[in-house]
């Protein structure tokens, strides 16, 4: 694969709000994958707010990863 | 009035409202390929946002959501990982092809992919995948219009009779007002979707069970194995879990109607915007999705069609005016996708093929007309293919996904500028290879070790795309410079992307 001169790499962030971004982002983000989901998450009790544990518990991750996306554009990360 | 009739009417009513935006929608338009094929790229952040979600979220949402959760049980609830994976790659990726596309003009996605492959190999190739691809989309949207009509006139219109009206509607609200005739359908259709599902599903949670909490206990009691991974049919492993996410966000993303859609954005901020507040609209939409699937599983088994689970229950349980209101709800989110498809494999057809290759130097309204035709002919393959096979929505739409999905690894390396680049044969190389073993591991020998076959397709296409890159030719130093150029400024440099006049605008080459 030919080497250019071209501009710094885009895959690795470049600014502290950029890095604590992707950190927590992919860090939540791996409470809604396996193996946390099919171990950790996997059971019905305790039930939170009347609904199985399972359905709480990646409500509560997709809520956060929500929470984390707005946090980047409200800084313009 | 019978339950039917009320349904019927409130349906028929809502295709009028939509017509009737197209023709208003028509009085707007200009001779001008950019105004119908990308709003002009004024698209600002309320319209742009109900018709990314209403796109998003179509016959799959309002009816096979319901039937996997009826299924496979709760387990579908990864939705919402990949709905906010979305929203995520739409702040990264998307913000990258907007800029590209307003600094040189591009209108598809086959030319970003062109213009920086340098190759016309690659824009055959990505037509080609955009538009086989996505035909399956339209298969699944006219396919959840004909379950809708067919239900909801009690059996008197006939599925194929029920899909062909309603994709003719689609068909002339496009070919009269372009794409902004699909945006202001859209939002009317992602206000109205939303609203019916939520509606729709509470109304059945309090009738049948007394609530939503009363609803989860019911299924604790009588279904458990619906409320653990991986469900009754051991459907989520976690290889499946994993395959769903990425194919649903990265290769839903990746079909060529939203990333048109990007080109549409009136500035970055919106597209950002868009990516941290969508996620809120689509993964909260499997919410009730839930509902109806999981209570419907316990108040009405051994449904033979789990897709028409909602539908079903409606008619049941609820009056024939919310009946029918939720049921055009249903229909506001197979048009909203399927107007849109049609409206980008026009664009690829007339833009990429006819405008390419057939006639290069017509004026704006000869390819206006052209693409009118496309849309025509677009409807009448559709329907063909609607009419002909028969299979789950969901099964449609991952393969549907799943395709889109080969073009990751080229569409990063465009937006992502690194000291490596892939070069034209590696890129069709790897799309290619990947194609031939998504064929494998779906069709062939279906999820191989429990891992989603799309996602087996996606790294031998990484793999071929990265081998083939070492040994072949890059990219001319001036066109990486010129594109990553434009990326790096984009993103690090705080300007907005230079006029196309000081450019060039390959996508008109």
């Amino acid at each position: 694969m030919p080497i250019r001169p071209s501009p710094r790499s885009h895959l690795i962030p470049r600014t502290r709000d950029g890095w604590i971004a992707i950190a927590a982002f992919l860090a939540v983000f791996l409470f809604a994958l396996p193996p946390v989901t099919h171990t950790l998450w996997n059971r019905t009790e305790p039930w939170i707010f009347g609904a199985p544990f399972l359905y709480s518990a990646l409500l509560a991750v997709y809520v956060t990863l929500i929470g984390i996306l707005i946090w980047v554009w409200r800084r313009q990360v | 009035m019978e339950a039917w009739e009320v349904a019927t009417a409130l349906i028929v009513a809502y295709l009028g409202l939509t017509l009737l935006l197209g023709v208003l929608a028509n009085r707007r338009l200009t001779v001008d390929v950019e105004d119908f094929m990308l709003y002009g790229r004024k698209a600002g952040f309320i319209v742009l946002y109900l018709t990314i979600v209403a796109t998003f979220h179509s016959a799959f949402a309002f009816l096979g959501s319901s039937g996997f959760f009826y299924t496979h049980g709760i387990g579908f609830w990864a939705a919402g990982a990949w709905t906010v994976l979305a929203g995520a790659i739409t702040y990264v990726l998307g913000t990258r092809i907007w800029a590209l596309g307003k600094a040189f003009g591009y209108i598809t996605p086959a030319d970003l992919l062109a213009d920086f492959y340098e190759s016309e190999a690659v824009r055959v190739t990505v037509a080609l995948v955009s538009v086989v691809f996505t035909i399956l989309y339209i298969q699944v949207q006219a396919q959840g219009l004909g379950y809708i009509i067919s239900v909801a006139t009690d059996g008197r219109v006939s599925f194929e009779i029920g899909t062909l009206l309603l994709l003719i509607v689609a068909a002339f609200y496009l070919i009269v007002g372009g794409l902004r005739a699909v945006y202001w359908t859209d939002v009317l259709q992602g206000i109205w979707m939303y609203a019916a599902v939520w509606i729709g599903a509470l109304v059945l949670a309090y009738e049948l069970f007394g609530g939503p909490l009363q609803l989860w206990r019911e299924v604790a009691q009588q279904r458990p194995d619906l409320l653990t991974l991986p469900g009754p049919n051991g459907f989520f492993t976690p290889g499946m879990w994993i395959g769903m996410i990425v194919t649903l966000s990265f290769g839903i993303i990746l079909q060529p109607h939203m990333l048109i859609r990007y080109y549409t954005a009136v500035d970055a901020n919106t597209l950002k915007a868009l990516g941290a507040t969508t996620p809120i609209y689509l993964m909260t939409l499997y919410i009730p999705a839930a509902f109806v699937g999981l209570g419907g599983a316990v108040a009405m088994p051994d449904l033979d069609i789990p897709d028409r689970i909602f539908p079903e229950l409606l008619f049941a349980h609820v009056s024939p005016w919310l009946t029918g209101a939720i049921l055009a709800g249903a229909t506001a989110a197979a048009m909203s996708t399927l107007d849109s498809i049609l409206h980008s494999n026009m664009t690829v057809l007339t833009h990429d093929v006819y405008r390419r290759y057939v006639r290069p130097r017509a004026n704006q309204a000869h390819y206006l007309w052209v693409g009118r035709l496309f849309v025509v002919l677009l409807l009448a393959v559709g329907y063909v293919l609607t009419v002909s096979t028969f299979d789950l929505l969901v099964v449609l739409i991952t393969l549907s996904g799943s395709g889109a999905l080969q073009l990751l690894p080229s569409v990063v390396g465009v937006c992502f500028p690194t000291r490596r680049t892939l070069t034209r044969a590696g890129v069709v190389a790897g799309i290619a290879a990947g194609l031939v073993t998504l064929y494998a591991t779906l069709v062939l020998v279906p999820h191989p070790l429990g891992m989603h076959g799309a996602i087996w397709a996606l790294l031998v296409n990484m793999g071929t795309a990265m081998l083939v890159s070492t040994f072949t030719a890059a990219p001319s130093s001036g066109t990486i410079q010129r594109v990553h150029g434009e990326v790096e400024t984009f993103v690090y440099g705080g300007a907005e992307p230079h006029a196309r006049a000081t450019q060039g605008n390959p996508a008109e080459q």
